[in-house]
């Protein structure tokens, strides 16, 4: 049976019925108002001082503010015996950083991470942090863990770089994945066997961007300093809230609804057409921790 | 040895040959050539690289265009040279913007000055002045800078076109110094170009009444119609790199209308495209071509020539059906 177009006017009679318009035809379902069984966590912590100036973190409160997110993520007191849940001392662990030149990942970051790593019983030697290189890399290449990590931002192609998508250096052609704005993007976690290897996503909302310009998609200008971070062990349910952050902040600048251009509708697709994660915010539990002002969600 | 084998035997050894061409075409000095070596070759007697598909009064060396100097801003590093395989390695998915603009070629030149931020010039042969013109119309927010034919400024960045080129300069930090000298740089890039190009007609289609500012776009394809105005998740109009589309964005009273015109290669075509949204998109029409819609804004569309033309989210069935009816006199004078 030939495939029915999804058009606006779906979207049209699903705003009209969801409070969740963004969805809209890509899931294309109509949720039912009842309590989950089970949530997806997602932590959001913000920290009025994570940054010591303009996209430069503080090493310090950044690791205070990864131990008491992953702690309350996973329900442990100590952030040592929280990080044993996610690695164990045998496993080869890859840190996937993003290098890209604006808003890196920042050692800042991928230090944190690889101490409390080394903290849980890692070698050292076992640990790799990489963004581009991650194919040759023989850490990677034999890493039983991964641990995604890096920040929020609009994208010219996709809506949002986020979490899903972060992963894309392990495929041999990233273009491949380009079709219909990046509509499958979840597929390359299967390819790559990444679902079950990655423990932890870490979605930085330091600085994140909410709208781009140009070739280069960027500008200082619409970057702020929200200076938090979100972290969940579900790729989908973290850049969920991560769009809807940067949703809600494109309102408030632009005065108007500005939808991401293009709509991010891999997140939405990688949870009803490919069930990586959830992307339903009824199915998510977002847990909020320290500073309230500006949260927008 | 089967036939097959020679043939890939002499394939094989073609490239080999083609790729030496190549490497030997990248030693001018300054320049780091990171296309698929498909499209160029190097002009022996104008000691550049040159597009094969540009007839010989346009061939333009774009290294020629930019200066090596602005404002204390020294050109740094190789010159880099992409094309549409290769674009993705320098600006990601944005490569597909530039790639549903028929774009031909990049030379992406870096400036740097002690202590300041770096600027960066982009420089695209988009092989026509409609295709510039329109990745121009991509992103059109910002001040006019009345650079070029048409130009805007925002937040560090400087972009225009003028004749087949459009160019992007951008600073890495936005600063008053690196306004100026942005500035300057564009000044001298649009007078180094020496021709002005024509702007596509099928713009000149939307009313001007109510358009908003800076809100009118020419594209070809539906994935840069769905950015600007999200239509469906499949290729209902039968969009295409040949096809020519100009959407404007109208506002009257904080309500937002679009006008959208198609101009198909032929008539049957664009028939066929009419038939496919019709279907898709408002199955429910009335015979005039009309609906009204769930958010009771009216659309409507209507097949004249070669051209689909649509109105979406009218305040009344009166304005959708008046709309279309000033783009088809407008068709008659294009």
């Amino acid at each position: 049976m030939k495939k029915r177009a999804i058009t606006r006017r779906d979207f049209l009679r699903v705003a009209a019925m969801s409070p969740f318009a963004g969805a809209f035809a890509y899931g294309y379902r109509i949720q039912e108002k009842k309590e989950p069984t089970r949530r997806v966590k997602v932590v959001l912590i913000r920290d009025k001082n994570a940054l010591i100036s303009f996209k430069k973190p503080n090493p310090d409160v950044v690791q205070k503010m990864l131990d008491d997110s992953i702690t309350t993520l996973l329900g442990e007191a100590d952030p040592i015996n929280a990080w044993k849940k996610l690695v164990k001392p045998s496993d080869i662990v890859g840190i996937k950083s993003n290098v890209w030149r604006p808003i890196p990942t920042t050692s800042e970051v991928e230090q944190a991470l690889k101490a409390r790593i080394m903290n849980a019983g890692v070698a050292e030697e076992n640990i790799g942090i990489d963004d581009r290189g991650v194919r040759r890399n023989p850490i990677f290449k034999n890493a039983t863990v991964i641990i995604n990590a890096r920040p929020a931002r609009t994208h010219h192609w996709s809506g949002m770089g986020g979490c899903i998508k972060n992963p894309i250096m392990f495929v041999p052609w990233p273009p491949a994945y380009h079709g219909d704005s990046c509509a499958d993007l979840a597929t390359l976690w299967y390819k790559h066997n990444l679902k079950e290897r990655t423990k932890l996503n870490v979605l930085l909302m330091l600085n994140p961007q909410f709208h781009g310009i140009g070739p280069h998609n960027y500008s200082d200008k619409y970057v702020w300093e929200y200076k938090g971070i979100l972290v969940s062990q579900d790729p989908v349910a973290v850049d969920a809230i991560g769009v809807r952050i940067l949703q809600a902040k494109r309102r408030e600048y632009f005065g108007e609804e500005r939808p991401l251009q293009p709509p991010a509708k891999h997140v939405y697709l990688a949870d009803t057409r490919h069930n990586l994660g959830v992307s339903d915010l009824d199915k998510i539990e977002l847990i909020k921790l320290g500073w309230k002002a500006g949260i927008l969600i | 040895m089967k036939k097959a084998t020679y043939v890939a035997i002499l394939f094989f050894y073609v490239g080999i040959l083609s790729l030496v061409a190549h490497e030997e075409a990248c030693k001018k000095p300054n320049i780091t050539n990171k296309s698929s070596g498909i499209l160029f070759y190097y002009d022996q007697s104008e000691g550049a690289l040159m597009m094969d598909d540009t007839s010989k009064d346009d061939k333009i060396a774009l290294g020629d265009l930019l200066p090596q100097e602005i404002n204390g801003w020294q050109a740094t590093g190789k010159d880099e040279i992409y094309d549409s395989q290769t674009i993705f390695d320098y600006i990601d998915g944005a490569g597909e913007v530039y790639r549903s603009y028929n774009f031909k070629q990049l030379l992406a030149r870096r400036f740097k000055k002690e202590g300041k931020p770096d600027i960066v010039a982009d420089l695209f042969d988009m092989g026509s002045s409609g295709d510039a013109f329109g990745v121009f119309t991509h992103d059109l927010e910002g001040e006019d800078a009345r650079i070029g034919q048409g130009s805007t400024y925002n937040g560090g960045l400087l972009s225009f076109w003028k004749d087949r080129f459009f160019v992007s300069l951008y600073s890495e930090e936005e600063t008053e110094e690196t306004r100026k000298a942005l500035f300057a740089l564009g000044e001298k890039v649009a007078s180094s170009i020496k021709k002005e190009g024509k702007k596509p007609d099928i713009v000149s289609l939307l009313p001007s009444e109510n358009l908003a500012e800076k809100s009118a776009h020419y594209f070809h394809n539906h994935l840069i119609l769905n950015y600007h105005f999200y239509v469906s998740d499949e290729n209902i109009l039968l969009l295409d790199q040949q096809t020519e589309a100009a959407l404007g964005i109208y506002r009257e009273d904080n309500e937002r209308s679009y006008i959208l015109a198609v101009r198909y290669p032929e008539g049957q075509k664009a028939s066929q495209a009419y038939e496919s949204f019709m279907q898709s998109y408002m199955p429910d029409a009335t015979e005039l071509g009309l609906v009204q819609t769930e958010d009771l804004k009216w659309t409507a569309a209507r097949l004249y020539q070669d051209f689909v033309i649509i109105v979406f989210n009218a305040p009344s069935r009166f304005s959708a059906t008046g709309t279309i009816e000033k783009v088809e006199d407008r068709i008659g004078q294009i």
